[in-house]
């Protein structure tokens, strides 16, 4: 454990690799790890990519890295693809877009499975991103999974959120207006070079005018097979890191870790309530109590006999 | 516990499926990608031509438990013998490497010995490779930390 925090401290990439491992599979073995050696001050900014599956998020990230990288910034990319409900397996793919560049320029990369969260994360992202702050890491792209409407979690996290989408989803914007729509700091109309990305900008634009208040969300427009606007792209989003308060977003992202655990260790004990008092589901089930006294009557019966 | 639920109890085995060389035949790569992925783990795919030096980094940057790598062009014993050098220079020799592809019975004694493990051929059932994977992992997380 110790050589573990050493080597995370030093920037090890196979230390960072194992820590990552730890937090996704015992986040009790993670509390004790970091113990001492991580800051919450230090954890990196982190910019968020969602948008629907196959607009072009890899791509973009692929691209967009390196110009981020070359700021003088040590990023790392985190992406986040699907669990298998069924299976609990997961295809990691992000990689097939990304590898080249993550290679030639150094990055480290990390791939997450969903591992049952909803929401567009993984529950282990923010370990992950304490994980890189202790190896020194200051900049964070987090590739959500192709998410729809109310995958807002990255919210959560993110400093800057960009949501990519592509000619084409013209009605589908308009689907999109609570939700996904209103968490964006940048709309970004990847394939621009394809037909209809002039009416995709329009419906953001009309969408972005019937907002009250004044405006600072951004459009760009990119196409990562013409290599077009990612240089504009990335001034954006300087432009928009430097508008906003830090210190906000690191409160936020923490209490909101602080919140999560705490309802996955209550979870735990209702699940072990219900396991000790069969009684409770079978009442329910002959009709003599409905749902809701059940499961308050079921806490009742944690307080009676203590923990 | 819910069924159709990921069990948060059993860590999902983390496996790099890599396709290394110029060797472009990638229909059997995504047969056992959506085989393993369907067994349960967590399968990184790095898409077709990684060479042996970018494999060992991903098996190492993603954590994985074991690297299964599929090779149908006949260098198997070049590529191979590469990929264990790699792990063994950067410390990673915990890492399980299985085999599989175009392997002449000849060869098999050898990559086993350099500890390439499996070296499965066409026909052989899925059920056979997933077991040998799970076992691999298991004695490659006992060699972690």
């Amino acid at each position: 454990m110790k050589a573990l925090a050493d080597g995370l401290k030093r920037g090890d990439r196979g230390c960072i690799a194992r820590c990552i491992s730890i937090a996704e599979d015992e986040p009790e073995a993670f509390s004790k790890l970091i113990k001492g050696i991580y800051d919450p001050n230090r954890i990196p900014r982190v910019i968020g990519i969602t948008g629907p599956p196959g607009c072009g998020k890899s791509s973009l990230i692929a691209q967009l890295a390196p110009i981020i990288a070359s700021h003088g910034n040590k990023l790392g990319i985190i992406a986040i693809d699907a669990s298998s409900p069924f299976s609990g397996g997961s295809f990691l793919g992000n990689r097939i877009r990304m590898e080249e560049t993550v290679s030639s320029s150094n990055i480290f990369m990390r791939s997450i499975a969903t591992r049952g969260a909803k929401g567009g994360l993984a529950a282990s992202i923010m370990s992950a991103l304490i994980t890189l702050s202790c190896a020194g890491f200051d900049t964070v792209i987090v590739e959500s999974v192709g998410a729809g409407q109310a995958d807002v979690d990255i919210l959560d996290i993110a400093s800057t959120i960009l949501l990519v989408l592509a000619p084409g989803l013209g009605d589908e914007i308009q689907a999109m207006k609570a939700g996904t729509m209103e968490i964006a700091d940048i709309f970004v109309i990847n394939k621009s070079d394809l037909e209809g990305a002039y009416q995709a900008k329009r419906a953001i634009t009309a969408y972005l005018s019937t907002l009250s208040g004044p405006q600072s969300k951004m459009i760009a427009n990119t196409s990562c097979t013409k290599k077009e606007g990612i240089k504009d792209l990335a001034g954006m989003i300087e432009k928009h890191e430097k508008s906003i308060n830090t210190k906000s977003f690191i409160e936020r992202a923490f209490s909101m870790e602080v919140n999560r655990i705490a309802k996955e260790l209550l979870s735990r004990r209702v699940d072990g309530l219900l396991a000790r008092n069969p009684h409770a589901m079978s009442n329910m089930l002959k009709g003599r109590v409905d749902p809701y006294s059940a499961a308050v009557k079921l806490l009742d019966t944690e307080k009676k006999h203590g923990k | 516990m819910a069924s159709g639920r990921n069990q948060k109890s059993s860590r999902p085995i983390r496996v790099l499926l890599a396709k290394p060389a110029i060797d472009g035949h990638d229909r059997g790569v995504y047969v056992l990608a959506r085989a393993f992925r369907d067994a349960g783990m967590e399968v990184i795919y790095p898409g077709l031509l990684p060479t042996p030096e970018e494999m060992v980094r991903i098996a190492i940057d993603e954590d994985v438990d074991v690297i299964a790598i599929s090779l149908l062009n006949g260098s198997h014993m070049t590529i191979f013998k590469k990929v264990m050098e790699l792990l063994k220079k950067n410390h990673a020799e915990g890492i399980a490497v299985v085999g599989g592809g175009i392997i002449p019975a000849g060869d098999k004694p050898m990559l086993e010995k350099m500890g390439v493990s499996g070296n499965y051929g066409p026909g052989t059932p899925m059920s056979d490779i997933i077991d040998h994977i799970k076992k691999r992992a298991r004695e490659s997380r006992s060699k972690k930390w």
